[in-house]
This record gives C-alpha cells, structure tokens and sequence, in this order.
C-alpha cells in the first residue's frame, strides 16, 4: 500500500478508536455533556476524512455508505487482514 | 468516600464510576489500547511478585 | 444489522512466519475466553437487558469484539500464510495442518473447537454482567501469558492493546452492573 494512503487511513483508525471509546464511556453516561460534545466533534472530523479517503480509494464501508467509480470498488484489493503497515 | 459506603450493600460489587476529564491524543489513544488517562494500566510481567517465572 | 468497514481496529504487524506463536494466539480466535466467545456472549444477552445503558453496552462492546476477532485472525493468518511445511512440522502445527491447511478455524491452543458452552445467558441480567465482568478478567489474563509466550515484539503490541481494551470494557460493564442494580431497587421499591 502507498505511504499517502497508509497515512490516511492510520488517521481514520486512530479517530476511529477516539469514537469508540468515547461512545462506549458515553453509554454509560449518557449525561455527560463534555463527552458528547466531543463525540459530536469526533464524528465530524471522521466524516470528512472518511469522504476524501473514499473518493480516492473507494468504499470503506459496504451498503449504500460510500460511492464508487466503475468497476465496482469494494472488491478491490487488499483486504484488512492483507494490509502490510 | 464515607456517603458512597453507607449506601453501599454485603453480597454485592462496586466499580467505581469513571469521571471523564481528558484524553489521549487519537493515535497515541490508538497505540495505548485506550484514549482514557486514567484507565491506561499497562503489563509489566517484570514487575509481577511471587510468580515462579520471576 | 451490522456493517462492514474495510479495515482493522488496530493496524496488526508481524515480523515473519511463525506456525508455533500462530498455534498459541489462536486460543483468542476460537478458545473459551477468545473473542468470538466474547462477541457472542455480549450479543446474545444484550435481548434481556433492563435499561437502554446495558443494551447500549452489550452491543457496542459485542460489536467491539468482532473487531477483536479480525485482529487475532490477522495475526494467525500472517504468522503461518508463508510459513512452509517443514516449519509447520517443526513448530508443532502438523496436526492442525492436518485438518486446516493454512485455513483459520475455531480452535484454542491445544486443538478443542469452539462451543457454546463456553458462554452463558441467564435471563437475569445482575448475573450476567458478573459474567461479562468475569470473562474480560479471563481474557485479560489469557493475553498476559501470550505476551510472556510471545518472541515477535510486532505481534506483543497487538496483544498489548487486546489486553488494554479488556480493562476498559470490565470498566464499563462495572458501570452497568451499577445501574442495572440502581434499577432492580428502584422496581423492588415501588
Ligand atoms: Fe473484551
């Protein structure tokens, strides 16, 4: 895989995590408005890098989350567990 | 402290509530295994007493 | 219904064939207190939850968890894919070899396949969050003895950070016993 889109997507696993661990604390305290407010700030960032990784790599995620080019993106190769880091 | 013990009952656990103030920068969180300050409790089998391998 | 996002959780890395670690590790893939014994667990209780907290914690972590399977079999799947015959033999993996080839199966450590008697789901939730909270301190322990198992440092940060996310997740159904007991009092008073 190429360094450029190594790096990208390094950045998308690592909001990612944040996302996670913050929704898992969250569902324990739903009340907890600092949390939220960076849950909320979180996925914003996430949804913008994910849209450009996409737009150059293709669907991260299947069923409608993400547009194509022709021919059919998803299926490209390499697959999570053939990617070297 | 002494509130949290009365209410507190026999024949139960109690995991205290985490209190969230900061956090891990995203890839340092990632490296870590969490982006919580205060959960982070890395293994140091070095440090492990009265265990036959040392 | 669950998607599918094409990566791992965790960026998995491996320093070169190595049947005899992939034969230990893969306990975590199939074994008792591996993870698809953890994702099924969580997955199956979270229907007789109480309160939208626990139904909200059993998912997300059971949905965590599957991640957690893909990153085991990432290792498994990296350690032994280049690894040729005679190293199979000699690192004592003749005998999976034997029944899998280089494929991923459901086994612990010494070869026993997966079962659902692995897991429970008892109806009262108190009692299986006990368990949950029981089963992330077993595999917490499962992954100290394979980090002092392990002679690849890339394949020890892997198992160093499924041993963190195991001390988060007892943390956050330690929170959810709480409030799965606030609600049980609650109902026996009024
Ligand atoms: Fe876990």
């Amino acid at each position: 895989m190429r360094r450029d889109r190594r790096e990208l997507l390094l950045r998308i696993m690592a909001l990612d995590f944040t996302a996670l661990e913050l929704n898992l604390y969250l569902d324990t305290h739903p009340r907890d408005a600092r949390a939220l407010e960076d849950y909320n700030k979180v996925t914003q960032e996430l949804f913008t890098l994910r849209q450009e990784y996409q737009e150059r790599y293709g669907p991260l995620i299947h069923f409608g989350h993400g547009f194509s080019k022709y021919p059919w993106q998803w299926i490209e190769e390499p697959w999570p567990w053939e990617m070297t880091f | 402290m002494a509130e949290l013990y009365r209410k507190m009952q026999l024949a139960r656990a109690y995991v205290p509530f985490q209190q969230y103030t900061r956090r891990f920068e995203p890839f340092d969180g990632l490296m870590r295994g969490t982006i919580f300050p205060e959960l982070f409790m890395p293994y140091r089998p070095k440090e492990m007493i009265g265990r036959s391998e040392g | 219904m669950w998607l599918y996002e094409k990566k791992l959780q965790y960026p998995v890395r491996v320093s070169g064939p190595n049947p005899w670690l992939a034969k230990n590790i893969i306990t975590q893939y199939g074994g008792p207190d591996g993870e698809l014994s953890a994702s099924l667990r969580y997955l199956t209780q979270r229907y007789t939850m109480p309160i939208p907290e626990a139904k909200g914690t059993l998912t997300d972590i059971g949905t965590e968890e599957l991640a957690h399977m893909e990153i085991v079999a990432a290792l498994v799947y990296n350690l032994i894919k280049d690894a040729p015959l005679e190293q199979i033999k000699a690192h004592g993996m003749d005998g999976y070899y034997a029944d899998h080839d280089r494929a991923l199966y459901f086994v612990d450590a010494t070869g026993n396949p997966w079962t659902a008697t692995y897991i429970q789901s008892k109806g009262d939730p108190i009692t299986d969050l006990y368990e949950n909270m029981a089963a992330e301190e077993k595999a917490r322990s499962t992954y100290e003895w394979l980090i002092n198992l392990s002679d690849d440092p890339l394949v020890t940060e892997a198992l160093r950070f499924l041993r963190m996310r195991e001390i988060v997740h007892f943390q956050r159904f330690g929170e959810t016993l709480r409030l799965v007991q606030e609600w049980a009092d609650r109902k026996k008073i009024y």
